[in-house]
């Protein structure tokens, strides 16, 4: 049975005020069962690019496709089969880390078993279980990107959208997030993210795409891209590239 | 060498700057907004410095004209104590960019004295166009010289920093009693909450002591009654001697007081700064979490729990936006206990006033205490930095908005509901009239919730670095209370003028239509501001 296009980004560009355009003509489709990568250096365009696909950043140009339906004119048929993970999760700090799942929950509309279920296993995989009732503001930077992360599996979306997702984790949180990506595309559901790690993505992923100044220059599967070589190597190639 | 303290300062001054973001700004719209902003500002400013000429004129032809000094300084003294009261728990502790500003080279009294001239400067122009037109009102009857004019702008920039300073001391001793508890915004909460009634209720404590006594007799003239406060508060005594005496004793006096009480808090504040902000700063963690049964919520009352636990979660927002409820609800519970009239009586100075006249007025008053402020005009902007979150939910903006809104008439109905009937109950209003006098303050919270929603989401500012500037000094906030508060005393008024003259029943069922009308209207326009 043939993959099916879970994620299309097709022509998308981004201008910013002056005229400045963060993401160029960006084409790449993400299939159930990918984990895909989205790798460039800082400022390249990868967040602007994430934060339009789940529906954050209004765009300028180009469409944008999640199992068929379009961010710009179809966004809550998007967003109900969509998670995102930002790179710096700003959480609501007075609510504790259970009250925030059970609003994310709600807003899913989760039934109660099946929400403490699955809120019980991610949190005790992440081990913050303990902390849930404790105010998010006393948590550390790990602690709410674990928190982050539960919340966006626990609905079971078709397709992960994360931003820099092993920053700020711990060794074993990283290795139990790689862990469920594996699992969850398994399950067919469609991963993309940015990542500066590039021994990571090199790893973990399937397919990778590199963005330079809003362009993407490099993509496809990840044997075909790296060949004999790294992705640190074919990365570095592409960077000296003018 | 640049002085430290200017450059904290300018730095402060410079990242809320609007000047500072249209000048380095790119965004078109963004630049838009500021001129727009700088507009609406500067009509307030014309509203504002109409008004205290007006008021001075005023004063001129009942023959006050040597009160008027006084009673600018009284006014500034008073503005500046309360605004800074409400302001010091987010300025001055517990603020956003603490880590960063400790982990440089400045002192903690330097911080802290930085943060309060920080608050000084942004709102002394206000304070200033207050004491200028007071200034333009008392030229027209007195006889001036350009010492007084001098005089009189450079007292200006010192008139509020005492009271500022008074306000910021009290701040300090909330916020350094609330460091010692774990859960200190709470009591940091509630001494405030506290603090506010006493201050509300020291005019009746003080009447109940002299009754038939001083306070009848030194309100007896506009005059007395200045020169009364003025006896007590010395620097408003100092501001008009030095204006109308030409006295630069006291122009001294004020400034060196001001000078030495400023040193002397911060000095104080300073030695406490980092242990008050540490324990301000610090969030007690159990992590002994058990799952004990999760309940499922609709989308709607998800968002409007959501709200709530928003709010509790910061003294700065509950003291905004819960003061008004806490108020009635304290005066529904009071009346029942006290005769109406009495207090009446107590209010309006014993004015031929009766209860059975503001029979069709009692929603209006209710609405008064409750609806000055709306959650509603303030969550919008709240979001701030969170708004990925709810922008990423599968959920039409309109429901977003219609939860904030649900937020709102649980916060504000049963509140209204409760002090309209226990006043109907004490006034004896009839039957009749008192249930549609709860149906009139029901619908004044659906009005209130539906116009501070239109104005929160029209005027959305997700970019703040402290609370203060979206709960109290947001531009949605402003635009929501002027003509709010404007419409609800002409309201009044005229709803005691009308029900001398027909039937009270018909002057609350027509308010009611009215209410609906407008609350329908503000509830499309959020509608359409959600497209």
């Amino acid at each position: 049975m043939g993959k099916k296009a879970i994620l299309e980004i097709k022509g998308y560009t981004k201008v910013y005020g002056e005229g400045r355009k963060a993401a160029d003509n960006v084409n790449l489709t993400v299939e159930s069962g990918d984990i895909y990568g989205f790798i460039g250096h800082n400022g390249a365009g990868k967040s602007t690019t994430i934060r339009a696909v789940v529906g954050v950043l209004d765009f300028t140009e180009g469409e944008i496709l999640i199992d068929g339906h379009s961010v710009k004119t179809e966004p809550l048929e998007c967003k109900k089969i969509t998670a995102y993970i930002p790179d710096n999760p700003d959480l609501y700090e007075n609510l504790t880390g259970i009250q925030y799942l059970d609003f994310i929950a709600d807003v899913f509309e989760i039934g109660s078993s099946e929400r403490q279920d699955s809120i019980k296993k991610y949190a005790e995989m992440f081990e913050i279980y303990d902390s849930l009732g404790d105010q998010i503001s006393s948590y550390s930077h790990g602690m709410k990107q674990k928190l982050a992360i539960i919340s966006a599996l626990i609905h079971e979306p078709r397709l992960i959208v994360m931003d820099e997702p092993f920053v700020g984790l711990d060794p074993k949180a990283s290795y139990i997030l790689k862990q469920i990506m594996h699992e969850m595309c398994e399950k067919g559901t469609a991963i993309f993210f940015s990542t500066h790690v590039l021994e990571t993505a090199e790893k973990l992923c399937n397919k990778v795409a590199i963005i330079k100044k809003g362009r993407i220059t490099v993509s496809g599967s990840m044997e075909e891209i790296i060949g004999d070589q790294s992705l640190e190597e074919v990365f570095l190639e592409d960077e000296d590239e003018k | 060498m640049k002085n430290k303290n200017l450059i904290l300062l300018k730095t402060m001054l410079d990242s809320t700057s609007q000047w500072n973001a249209y000048k380095y700004g790119s965004d078109k719209k963004k630049k838009g907004k500021i001129i727009g902003n700088t507009i609406g500002v500067a009509l307030l400013y014309m509203m504002l410095m109409s008004y205290c000429i007006l008021t001075c004129i005023g004063y001129g032809k009942l023959g006050l004209t040597r009160v008027i000094p006084s009673i600018c300084a009284l006014t500034i003294s008073m503005l500046a104590l309360v605004f800074t009261f409400f302001k010091t728990n987010g300025y001055l502790f517990n603020f956003k960019e603490y880590d960063m500003l400790m982990s440089l080279p400045f002192k903690p009294k330097t911080v802290a004295g930085c943060k309060f001239l920080y608050m000084y400067v942004k709102t002394l122009p206000w304070y200033l166009s207050i004491s200028v037109s007071m200034l333009i009102g008392y030229a027209i009857y007195a006889d001036i010289t350009v010492y007084t004019v001098i005089i009189w702008l450079l007292m200006a920039l010192l008139v509020p920093v005492i009271p500022m300073l008074a306000a910021s001391f009290l701040g300090y001793i909330i916020a350094r009693i609330s460091a010692g508890f774990k859960k200190n915004n709470i009591v940091q909460t509630v001494l405030t909450f506290l603090l506010v009634i006493f201050a509300f209720s020291l005019r009746f404590i003080i009447e109940s002591v002299f009754r038939d006594d001083r306070v009848e007799e030194a309100l007896e003239t506009l005059a007395d009654s200045v020169n009364g406060i003025t006896d007590i508060y010395i620097p408003a005594k100092w501001f008009a001697k030095a204006v109308t005496d030409t006295d630069i004793l006291s122009f001294l006096l004020l400034t060196v007081t001001t000078i030495v009480l400023f040193e002397v808090l911060f000095i104080l504040v300073g030695r406490s700064y980092r242990e008050i902000n540490s324990k301000l700063k610090n969030h007690a963690a159990s992590g002994d979490f058990k799952m004990s049964g999760s309940k499922q919520r609709s989308i709607l009352n998800a968002i409007a729990f959501k709200e709530l636990r928003r709010i509790m979660g910061s003294s700065i927002c509950m003291i905004q936006l819960f003061m008004g409820e806490l108020l009635a609800l304290l005066i529904g519970i009071l009346v029942l206990f006290i005769d109406f009239d009495d207090l009446i009586s107590t209010v309006t100075q014993g004015a031929p006033v009766t209860s059975a006249m503001l029979h069709p007025s009692i929603s209006l008053i209710v609405y008064f205490l409750i609806g000055m402020v709306s959650s509603t005009a303030a969550t919008p902007s709240l979001e701030g930095k969170n708004y990925w979150i709810v922008k990423s939910l599968p959920i039409p903006e309109k429901t977003l908005y219609q939860g904030k809104m649900l937020f709102n008439m649980y916060l504000t109905v049963p509140v209204a509901v409760f002090t309209t009937a226990a006043i109907c109950i004490s006034a004896k209003t009839p039957l009749l009239m008192s249930l549609l006098s709860v149906v009139l303050s029901v619908m004044l919270c659906a009005f209130s919730t539906a116009w501070g929603c239109v104005c929160g989401v029209k005027h959305i500012k997700l970019e703040w670095e402290n609370e203060i500037e979206v709960v109290k000094q947001g531009t949605a906030i402003t635009l929501y209370l002027l003509p709010n508060m404007i419409a609800t005393m002409v309201l009044i008024v005229l709803s005691v003028f009308l029900g001398m003259k027909l039937n009270g029943n018909l002057v609350v069922i027509i308010l009611i239509f009215i209410v609906t009308l407008l609350t329908f209207m503000s509830y499309r326009k959020v509608v359409k501001l959600c497209r």
